[in-house]
């Protein structure tokens, strides 16, 4: 498998070019993601950012193969205890085939602000876009990010 | 439609692709003459005479179908599985008429050895017509469902399937139980692999299921060898270009139209040929007037009815990892029309083809997906195949391809299997 990667798409692309340049060390566009820190143990594969909330994920195992099963573990921030997210689901899809996932991901909290989606199979190599729709105050915000899978 | 289709073309073949389809014009271009035409891109692997030149996506497009075959494991769901009494309970059930209803029909009558364990059918027949092909059962320990709507989550869910489809074989548990309990070779083997004999288990339903497992242990054995297509591929692993020349030019050129600007490998991916899901191809789905095959759609409800599941009481798998699958998989209005993806693996054995066995030869098959109808392919679906418009040329490289996917051991009939003490 290939690292996942970043593409400009619509509302993505600053986001993704601010990251970059933060990672630079270069002056960013105004806004500032809210602060995440993650539970003892745990270990981002990837960070996610809008200017209101953060996602923070990686994948068991690692290595995301075609045609296994593979989990989630993610943290949301604000945080649910903050009272700023109601809930987590995650998905994904293949735009380029126009189709999603044969399977439904099923999403429990597990504490410490972490979540566990379960049930994610990515079924044909080519580049499949992972989604995190983050619920807060009735609405949905996704944050997402690429993956080329080979 | 016209206009999201010409932009899926152009987003579909990404770069590499394009070199890939690039390479296999000038494949074409070369006709069927002994030494193909070597692309001149650097990007292109060293030429061998013979060898026909892969870029680097091709390259690693040929070596993810292998290494075959893949290793042997057993169903954490089936206690019998590996069982060496289990195994040759399941052989002899396997070949057993008197498992159906009439005494006259077994599944070797749809799964022939001789026959790459098909029927040679168009469409099966049981007890009564049936309206699919039957797909052999070689290699299918490697696959993730079972049928051609994957109304099985398991080897042994599928083997209980037909033996209780009135149209099939029109057994019932109590039948079944009654055979196995009647018989001192089959009585002994059972009682060996189980530790209990059927005739000390009053449970009818827990004899059929257990009969299914030691069939699915019989079934897991049938993998086949290496083929001339898996020589390349090693050959191509071991960067040994001189072994990998003599893998037939126009089974090569087919090879790069197939991971190249046929896109074939999106689905049929991985060693087994096979992504193991399901996909709209394109067949209508009419079975008779007035009568559909919904194919994926209504494999999902029977799979979730299907008491015999992996989430259901006769799973051995303690841990339910093996009913993860089952556990997330979904119902969608896409899966209407979908039907399981088969393997390829010796495929030039297993005429008919489709799911309802309508085309043949399998020449036939790579001109439906060269002359694709768009009309036929779901709106509402994935948008993932389109016209491969391929040249005669090219439609004779892919099946020279294919054919060079066949073992020598495909047809092969197993030698009958003794456990000791067993009559």
């Amino acid at each position: 498998m290939r690292p996942p990667r970043r593409r400009g798409r619509r509302a993505l692309a600053s986001l993704a070019v601010a990251a970059s340049l933060a990672a630079a060390g270069l002056p960013t566009i105004a806004y500032s993601a809210p602060p995440c820190e993650t539970p003892r143990g745990f270990s981002a594969q990837k960070r996610l950012e809008s200017p209101d909330a953060v996602v923070l994920y990686r994948t068991i195992p690692p290595a995301i193969e075609v045609g296994q099963h593979f989990a989630v573990e993610a943290v949301v921030c604000p945080t649910p205890s903050d009272g700023a997210a109601s809930g987590l689901r995650v998905d994904a899809r293949m735009p380029e085939h126009r189709h999603g996932m044969n399977y439904r991901a099923r999403v429990v909290k597990k504490g410490d602000g972490l979540y566990l989606a379960e049930g994610l199979l990515f079924h044909m190599p080519g580049l499949w876009q992972l989604m995190f729709d983050v619920e807060r105050g009735g609405r949905t915000e996704r944050l997402m990010t690429d993956i080329d899978l080979e | 439609m016209n206009a999201p289709r010409r932009r899926l073309v152009t987003r579909f073949v990404r770069p590499a692709a394009r070199v890939a389809a690039g390479c296999a014009v000038l494949v074409a271009l070369a006709g069927t003459a002994d030494l193909p035409r070597v692309s001149g891109n650097p990007a292109t692997t060293p030429d061998t005479p013979g060898a026909t030149a892969l870029s680097p996506a091709e390259r690693r497009g040929v070596l993810r179908h292998g290494p075959w075959p893949m290793p042997a494991t057993t169903d954490r769901s089936n206690r019998a599985s590996g069982d060496p009494a289990a195994i040759a309970l399941g052989q002899r059930l396997f070949f057993d008429v008197r498992l159906s209803a009439g005494g006259t029909v077994s599944c070797a009558t749809c799964h022939e050895p001789a026959r790459a364990w098909t029927d040679g059918r168009a469409r099966s027949q049981g007890l009564a017509a049936l309206d699919r092909n039957s797909p052999t059962v070689l290699n299918a320990a490697h696959h993730r469902w079972f049928s051609w709507d994957g109304r099985a989550d398991s080897l042994w869910a599928q083997s209980i399937q037909p033996m209780l489809d009135p149209r099939e074989m029109g057994a019932t548990a109590r039948h079944v139980a009654s055979v196995i309990r009647a018989d001192a070779g089959l009585a002994c083997l059972y009682g060996t692999a189980y530790r209990q004999a059927p005739a000390a288990q009053p449970d009818d339903e827990r004899v059929l299921v257990n009969a299914g497992k030691a069939i699915a242990a019989f079934v897991e054995r049938l993998d086949t060898g290496k083929t001339p297509f898996d020589a390349y591929r090693d050959a191509l692993a071991r960067g040994d270009h001189a072994a990998a020349a003599a893998y037939p030019t126009d089974a090569q050129r087919g090879l790069a139209i197939f991971v190249g600007k046929g896109n074939c490998s999106l689905c049929h991916f991985g060693p087994a040929f096979t992504n193991g899901e399901f996909h709209d191809v394109g067949i209508p789905f009419l079975v008779a007037p007035g009568r559909v095959d919904s194919g994926r759609h209504d494999g999902i409800r029977r799979l979730q009815a299907n008491r015999f599941n992996l989430l259901g009481p006769y799973s051995d798998d303690v841990s339910g990892t093996t009913a993860t699958k089952t556990r997330h998989v979904e119902q969608q209005q896409a899966t209407f029309g979908q039907f399981k993806t088969p393997s390829l693996r010796n495929v030039a054995l297993t005429a008919p083809y489709m799911h309802d066995g309508r085309l043949a030869p399998l020449r036939d098959v790579v001109r439906h997906y060269s002359d694709l109808d768009m009309d036929r392919i779901h709106t509402h679906g994935e948008q993932l195949l389109r016209p491969l418009k391929l040249s005669e040329a090219e439609v004779d490289a892919v099946v020279a391809f294919l054919e060079s996917l066949t073992s020598p051991d495909a047809t092969a009939t197993p030698a009958p299997r003794s456990v000791p003490g067993c009559p």
